[in-house]
């Protein structure tokens, strides 16, 4: 029986189904079987993110409606044996499933996965209903800025009220020269704040935008900053007791040697 | 240049851009946490309406209660009109 | 009739991991992607076993004649999310952007960039075509049969003439659009 995990953030464009690709590709790289499901109706993405986007012919709406088999629907990774995604529809909106349905299907997967990983949309109106209905456990994913960490304490107070207590934190797109200079919230700022366990921290990485253009996780480039993090992230989530990536806050002779080693791999 | 300039002179602390979002961050999550759902407001001005009527007649379409958030200290703010004083205590109404 | 026997090669090579997309076993129809908007009467029945029914390839259903005056004119660009559904055939003026769907009973004619997905034939005839003045889709379907754009596609690989989709020898093949030479069934 698998576990299924929701990532969340109240606010959009934190990264939630960046981290959704990432960690759901790290696990898979781990051994693990996993499935990730887009609950963003109308508004998909995690199929472009993982450059799957033009195998989709039935889509969870279908799956909750009846309208296909569940293993029709979903696709199976390019790269990876063990991943699978289960898309959203983009022809339909929020209201096309409903909450008893979603926690049928997460159910069902959770009986064939070791994880599910559910997308959440933004906000916190039915899609967000929707997608928290059938998860075991949460993640919150925030950046550093006051309109992300307040909208993820919003989050968190609502996931607490629906029974998911003590959900884990993502700290994304940190940037450790700003932080240093003081004009970043760092770590221990946000984290005294919300009050919750941190999972990891996801420095800023222009090599996000790079894996996302070619529709290829960051996960699996071994030069990524923010790839190593999700690796990190993924093996937590398993168990695994790594230590929070202490981030090196002069960004040059350490980043360029790492980057180096890196390459030689 | 400035910045190893304001460093040196040490006045760099207070405004820190980190700490002024971290202010405010603060006090925008106080407003946000006690933030009171419709349905309980609702049932504390039934409750409220109950005690004080004991004591005096008071206009129930005209109460008015509310949250008031001013220099990050919490307040409840009733607004009764009073229609009259009772002049018996009646303990049963 | 010169095929453009490249583009074909690159589009049939996709034959993917995905068991869904397998070009020789064409997959289930199901009825309720072509019923809305549908005045078939066969179609659209909540009866199980008429649903399972049609949801097979029926020379009989699939090649009904579809005269060319059910035909609807779409004036405007197709956006991520909005789709057409419509038992006839469909002329765009417009393009149909990534995430956008048509499905249609008859042809499919995009005068722009048809870039999302478009099912022609969608009763299950076979004889249906997919054409747009530059043909970039997501995916194509003409009755049961899928092809999809190729993995890592670059975008100088998309020709600049008008093109057609149809079912060649059991394939979805892709050939210039030459008006006149080629005739287009209507059917």
């Amino acid at each position: 029986m698998g576990e299924v995990i929701v990532i969340t953030s109240g606010k959009g464009g934190v990264g939630k189904t960046t981290t959704v690709a990432n960690i759901g590709t790290g696990l898979a790289k781990e051994g693990y079987s996993v499935v990730l499901v887009d609950t963003d109706i109308g508004l998909r993405n995690l199929d472009v993110v993982l450059g799957l986007e033009n195998r989709i012919v039935y889509d969870i709406v279908d799956v909750a409606n009846g309208h296909c088999r569940l293993k029709q629907a979903l696709i199976r990774d390019k790269r990876l044996e063990s991943l699978y995604l289960l898309p959203a529809a983009q022809t339909k909106d929020k209201t096309a499933v409903t909450e008893e349905q979603m926690k049928e299907l997460c159910q069902k997967l959770k009986e064939d996965f070791d994880y599910v990983i559910i997308d959440c949309p933004a906000g916190i109106e039915q899609g967000f209903k929707n997608a928290i209905a059938g998860a075991d456990r949460a993640v919150v994913v925030t950046t550093p800025e006051v309109a992300a960490v307040r909208d993820a304490d919003r989050v968190i107070g609502l996931l607490e009220a629906a029974g998911l207590n003590e959900p884990d934190l993502i700290i994304n797109r940190l940037r450790p020269d700003m932080v240093k200079q003081g004009n970043m919230m760092d770590i221990d700022d946000i984290i005294d704040i919300l009050a919750v366990d941190l999972l990891g921290v996801v420095p800023e990485d222009e090599m996000i935008v790079i894996s996302t253009n070619k529709g290829e996780p960051a996960v699996l480039d071994s030069r990524s900053n923010a790839g190593e993090a999700y690796r990190n992230i993924a093996k937590r989530i398993t168990g695994e007791d790594i230590p929070i990536m202490l981030l090196e806050a002069n960004e040059g002779i350490m980043a360029l040697f790492k980057r180096l080693i890196g390459r030689k791999k | 240049m400035l910045e190893l300039l304001q460093r040196l002179f040490g006045r760099d602390e207070a405004d820190k851009s980190k700490n002024v979002a971290k202010e405010r961050l603060r006090l925008v999550l106080v407003q946000d946490r006690c933030s009171i759902s419709p349905h309980i407001l609702e049932a504390l001005k039934e409750d409220m309406i109950g005690v004080i009527s004991k004591y005096l007649e008071i206009d129930e379409k005209g109460l008015e209660v509310n949250f008031n958030n001013e220099d990050n200290c919490l307040a409840l703010v009733a607004s009764i009109p009073i229609v009259r004083m009772k002049r018996t205590y009646n303990e049963n109404k | 009739m010169k095929r453009d026997i490249d583009r074909i090669h690159m589009l049939m090579q996709l034959t993917p991991p995905s068991e869904i997309l397998r070009h020789d076993k064409p997959p289930e129809i199901y009825p309720h992607l072509y019923n809305k908007g549908s005045q078939s009467k066969d179609f659209g029945k909540k009866d199980p076993q008429k649903a399972d029914k049609a949801s097979h390839i029926n020379d009989d259903i699939g090649e009904v004649e579809i005269p060319s005056d059910m035909t609807i004119l779409i004036q405007r660009t197709l956006r991520s999310g909005q789709s057409i559904r419509y038992p006839g055939h469909v002329v765009i003026l417009g393009d149909v952007n990534p995430g956008a769907e048509v499905v249609a009973g008859g042809n499919i004619l995009v005068f722009g960039t048809l870039r999302g997905i478009a099912h022609a034939g969608a009763h299950g005839n076979t004889k249906a075509i997919v054409a747009a003045f530059k043909l970039n889709p997501t995916q194509v379907r003409i009755a049961g049969y899928i092809t999809r754009a190729p993995d890592n596609a670059e975008d100088d690989c998309v020709f600049q003439h008008p093109e057609v989709a149809r079912v060649y020898d059991g394939k979805v093949v892709i050939e210039k659009l030459s008006m006149g030479g080629n005739k287009v069934s209507t059917q």
